[in-house]
């Protein structure tokens, strides 16, 4: 038996990235599809970030193994029963399609491999096989831990709860970039569309944390003890000041402000920062609370 | 019929010596500050003179269907035809997943090798025809093993004779672990 943390900040950090990253790449794929010319900053920028907040978190996958040098074993078979197993092989392929992408993107001049004439068919067809990729690297995060049969993970919102957060912490990324690049800057309108994706995102993400309380609530001891440390407990004020506060309600309100449009200009550009900043640092706080928290408690004997 | 390999604890019996600890630990060379066993204690129950105290050894339940095998990327945990639940060492990345996944908390990363480790049931010493070290050095003989699965095994004897209790069923593994907690005089042949 085992109290201590067996998962610890390094899959936080992996849980993270990969959400955002996915979250970007699907920006982009969205961008490019739906508006063309139109969002091309959108689009360029989701597909400069997609492939390298991933990269990070699966060096940190590899750092918290045990036996890393094993770690080709994962390649050698694929286990249906185990999300980790076909986790492994999505984060494999959207890693190596999104630099791909990426590459297709750069500035022609800084293409060092010659890229087929057509370069701009593939993209689209990249784009249109990306979001599903993504969306597996996104969700499948939220099936490895309710696979993982302890009270506070078995709830069924999980990997829900971890798409929408990746979804908002990517297109928050694609906003922070693209206000603060001067090469690539956004114009207006692809802020808007943005800033009402992310709203949308937030606003789904506090709706999600409430049906979870609820089904919580409802369900066995287990249960309801595992999140009432979120709600209560040791983690509450981290979940109530980082996750719910500054990471969702805050924002929410700050990108309302920005879409009703009569926002002072010199306060603009603070405001489009600022509340995509917090959206990425409540993302994070939600890996952080469900990974921890999830470990506190193990079954009532 | 096929071996199905399970154990018959006996709280009424335990004094909470913890020799099946010491005994699991100089078998198998399990480091200090780890074990493959365990004697969980219900704490003191009730008020003076009505106070009870009740010991519960556990150790890996060899689950009918273990959630650590359904967890494994790599096919490393893997559960034998007799029913023992085992780690591959050659195939186990220490991704700690199966660790996380067991509702008992029977597993630990053995910091020595990296990998998942937990109870083996001795299959080593089954092999030379002997008991699990840890049901060998029991002196209480609250702890007893063998086939569930042939009805004239001790196992079986006590499950038919006195009632059982599963730890965690709702968390739907199947435990091969049978705790009896009522006083049992004589332990079957």
């Amino acid at each position: 038996m085992h109290e201590e943390i067996t998962w610890g900040l390094l899959i936080v950090i992996y849980l993270f990235t990969a959400g955002l990253s996915a979250g970007a790449m699907v920006a982009s794929n969205g961008a490019l599809l739906l508006g063309g010319e139109r969002y091309e900053r959108i689009s360029r920028w989701g597909a400069y970030i997609a492939p390298f907040p991933i990269a990070i978190g699966t060096g940190m996958l590899l750092l918290d193994l045990g036996s890393p040098l094993n770690f080709y074993q994962l390649f050698l078979r694929l286990q249906l029963t185990s999300p980790m197993s076909y986790g492994s092989w999505a984060i494999l392929l959207f890693t190596i399609l999104s630099l791909v992408y990426c590459y297709l993107w750069l500035p022609k001049n800084i293409q060092v491999l010659k890229v087929p004439r057509n370069s701009e068919l593939w993209l689209r067809r990249l784009a249109k096989v990306m979001p599903i990729l993504s969306i597996i690297v996104a969700s499948y995060t939220g099936l490895l831990l309710n696979a993982a049969s302890r009270p506070l993970w078995q709830t069924p919102l999980l990997p829900q709860l971890f798409l929408v957060s990746a979804l908002s912490t990517g297109v928050a990324s694609v906003i922070l970039a693209a206000s603060l690049s001067r090469r690539w800057r956004a114009n207006h309108q692809e802020l808007h569309v943005l800033t009402v994706f992310d709203a949308v995102l937030v606003a789904t993400e506090l709706i999600i944390f409430a049906a979870m309380a609820l089904s919580a609530r409802l369900g066995p001891l287990s249960q309801r003890l595992a999140f009432s440390e979120l709600i209560s407990g040791q983690f509450a004020g981290m979940f109530w000041v980082f996750v719910v506060g500054l990471g969702l309600v805050l924002p929410l309100i700050l990108k309302l402000v920005e879409l009703k449009g009569d926002v002072p200009a010199k306060w603009y550009n603070s405001i489009v920062v600022g509340s995509s900043g917090l959206v990425i640092f409540g993302g994070f706080f939600v890996r952080y609370l469900i990974t921890y928290a999830g470990q506190l408690h193990g079954w009532v004997r | 019929m096929t071996v199905r390999m399970g154990f018959v604890i006996i709280t009424s019996r335990c004094i909470d010596c913890d020799a099946c600890m010491v005994a699991c630990r100089a078998e198998n060379s399990v480091p200090l500050g780890c074990t493959r066993n365990w004697v969980a204690s219900s704490g003191i129950k009730g008020n003076f003179p009505d106070v009870k105290l009740a010991f519960e050894p556990g150790n890996c339940m060899h689950c009918a269907n273990p959630s650590c095998v359904a967890v494994c990327p790599t096919g490393a945990s893997q559960k034998r035809p007799d029913g023992i639940v085992m780690v591959d060492n050659s195939k186990c990345i220490g991704c700690k997943y199966c660790i996380e996944a067991c509702p008992y908390e029977a597993r630990f990363a053995n910091p020595d090798t990296g990998k998942a480790d937990k109870c083996t049931f001795c299959y080593h010493r089954l092999e030379q025809g002997k008991l699990p070290a840890c049901v060998q050095t029991c002196l209480g003989k609250a702890r007893i093993s063998g086939d569930l699965n042939d009805p004239n095994s001790a196992v079986s004897k006590l499950i038919s004779r006195y009632p059982t209790r599963l730890s965690v069923i709702e968390a739907g593994t199947g435990p091969n672990i049978f705790y009896i907690d009522v006083p049992v005089p004589e332990i079957p042949e």
